[in-house]
């Protein structure tokens, strides 16, 4: 079967320098005292190792581990906002990803404009935003407040604007960090609703997150990240029951 | 600020050129330009942090319409130039068609001054510093105020190593002395341009991969 998202041998690397250098004035005058010597120090940080997996197409990959085990850098290499060191991504299909809600919100322009400027940074056509405006003004439940300013909404209000752009872009592969908890009940039932259309619809969805419980409604794989290594990557029931061993493991020494 | 350098040089000191306002006026005008667009694109990547960490696209965009934005700015203050330059006296002859040219010439320029620099001023925060200092130091060595002719004859060419220069005089051409600019400095001028757009992509590409992590 064919892949949707194939990640190869992934490493990413982060610098932790020793001295800060972060002026020119200071460049030039450390290079001049440190001349011949190794000019430039820093403790590398390795934040994936070696991160391989892939996702057949019309299927969901969750991933899981503790905080800074890597889950979003990894997300954000998929998403291409950041280059890895060694591997590579290879991607089938449109992606949008929705990492952080409301980037490049203004909140001295008015809701209709917030989703033509949002609608653009998510990819999304001019047209293509005027024709849906309405809708996506409806899934939000702020039809109201279509001409007021942004700034004037409540940060709920804001965050479920935001969230029906995104999921108005309507790509091949999904990659979620951690935002479906928006909103109050009602709203949430609704994304839920929303992304179990995407998956009937046979699209991909990659999540990030810490709700066991989405990934395994969601997700036919998981992977599970600890400290940049990939410890396990198969069946969502097998690495979440791994996670928890670990979990339990950790808390027993 | 036009009138503070009016009344220096053209009542206190007597510059003797005639007719001074329209002498500096769209000199002025296109180092105005100039600094304005360069020090706000310097800002670009770092002014709009939010979006590089968090959505990809090619990032030059942000220099490119930071530098489209003043554009058209300053376009909007050359429109209001000409009005006052003929009350004031200036002759209008077709050669202020090349003015739009010039714009042109001017905006290469600084598209590659500023992927030289934004990206540089990412990963050293002073670069900020080091740039205003170079405006403040480019003012008086760019003929603004001055005719190049006031120039020692053997420094003239080093005086031209200012991708500016060529610009300030071509305006002055047109515009106070009612003829056409030189173009071997023009063509200079453009070739200058070339060569800093090319040097900005090489830099800004080189720069580009890690803009995520360091902005």
């Amino acid at each position: 079967m064919e892949n949707a998202l194939k990640v190869i041998d992934l490493w990413k690397k982060f610098r932790i320098p020793h001295e800060k250098r972060q002026t020119i004035i200071q460049s030039i005058a450390t290079s001049l005292q440190l001349l011949g010597k190794n000019r430039y120090t820093y403790e590398e940080f390795w934040a994936l190792k070696g991160v391989d997996f892939s996702i057949r197409s019309r299927e969901s990959m969750g991933i899981i581990g503790e905080n800074g085990s890597g889950k979003s850098t990894l997300l954000k290499i998929i998403a291409k906002i950041l280059r890895p060191d060694k591997g590579s991504v290879q991607t089938n299909g449109t992606t949008a990803s929705i990492l952080e809600l409301g980037v490049g919100f203004h909140g001295e322009l008015t809701v209709k404009e917030n989703v033509r400027v949002y609608g653009a940074i998510m990819g999304l056509r001019s047209r293509n935003v005027k024709d849906r405006m309405d809708s996506i003004l409806d899934f939000a439940g702020i039809a109201r407040f279509r001409d007021a300013k942004l700034k004037n909404l409540s940060s709920g209000m804001q965050m479920r604007l935001a969230f029906s752009v995104a999921i108005e872009t309507n790509p091949d592969i999904f990659l979620v960090d951690e935002a479906l908890a928006v909103g109050d009940l009602d709203f949430q039932k609704k994304c839920m609703d929303k992304f179990r259309e995407f998956k009937n619809m046979g699209k991909t969805i990659v999540l990030v997150t810490h709700g066991l419980n989405l990934v395994k409604e969601f997700c036919e794989h998981a992977v599970l990240l600890s400290k940049g290594e990939m410890i396990r990557y198969g069946p969502t029931g097998d690495v979440i029951a791994e996670y928890e061993n670990r979990v339990q493991s950790a808390s027993i020494r | 600020m036009m009138i503070v350098l009016w009344l220096v040089f053209a009542v206190f000191i007597g510059s003797s050129a005639r007719n001074y306002p329209v002498f500096i006026l769209p000199t002025l005008l296109v180092w105005r330009y100039f600094t304005v667009s360069t020090t706000s694109a310097l800002w670009s990547v770092i002014g709009n942090s939010s979006l590089v960490t968090r959505v990809y696209f090619p990032r030059w965009l942000l220099v490119l319409s930071s530098n489209l934005a003043n554009l058209l700015g300053s376009s909007l203050e050359f429109a209001v130039l000409f009005p006052l330059l003929i009350l004031l006296g200036m002759k209008v002859q077709w050669t202020i068609l090349l003015v739009p040219v010039l714009l042109a010439v001017e905006f290469i320029l600084i598209m590659g001054i500023s992927l030289l620099i934004s990206p540089l001023n990412v990963r050293y925060r002073d670069m900020a510093q080091v740039w205003d200092i170079t405006l403040q130091v480019g003012f008086y060595f760019s003929p603004i105020l001055f005719d190049v002719t006031v120039i020692p004859q053997r420094y003239v060419p080093v005086f031209f190593l200012n991708p500016l220069a060529g610009l300030l005089v071509a305006i002055r051409q047109i515009l106070y002395y009612n003829s056409l600019p030189s173009s071997t400095y023009l063509l200079l001028t453009a070739i200058a341009g070339g060569v800093l757009l090319l040097a900005g992509s090489l830099v800004f590409r080189q720069f580009e991969p890690r803009l995520a992590e360091e902005v």
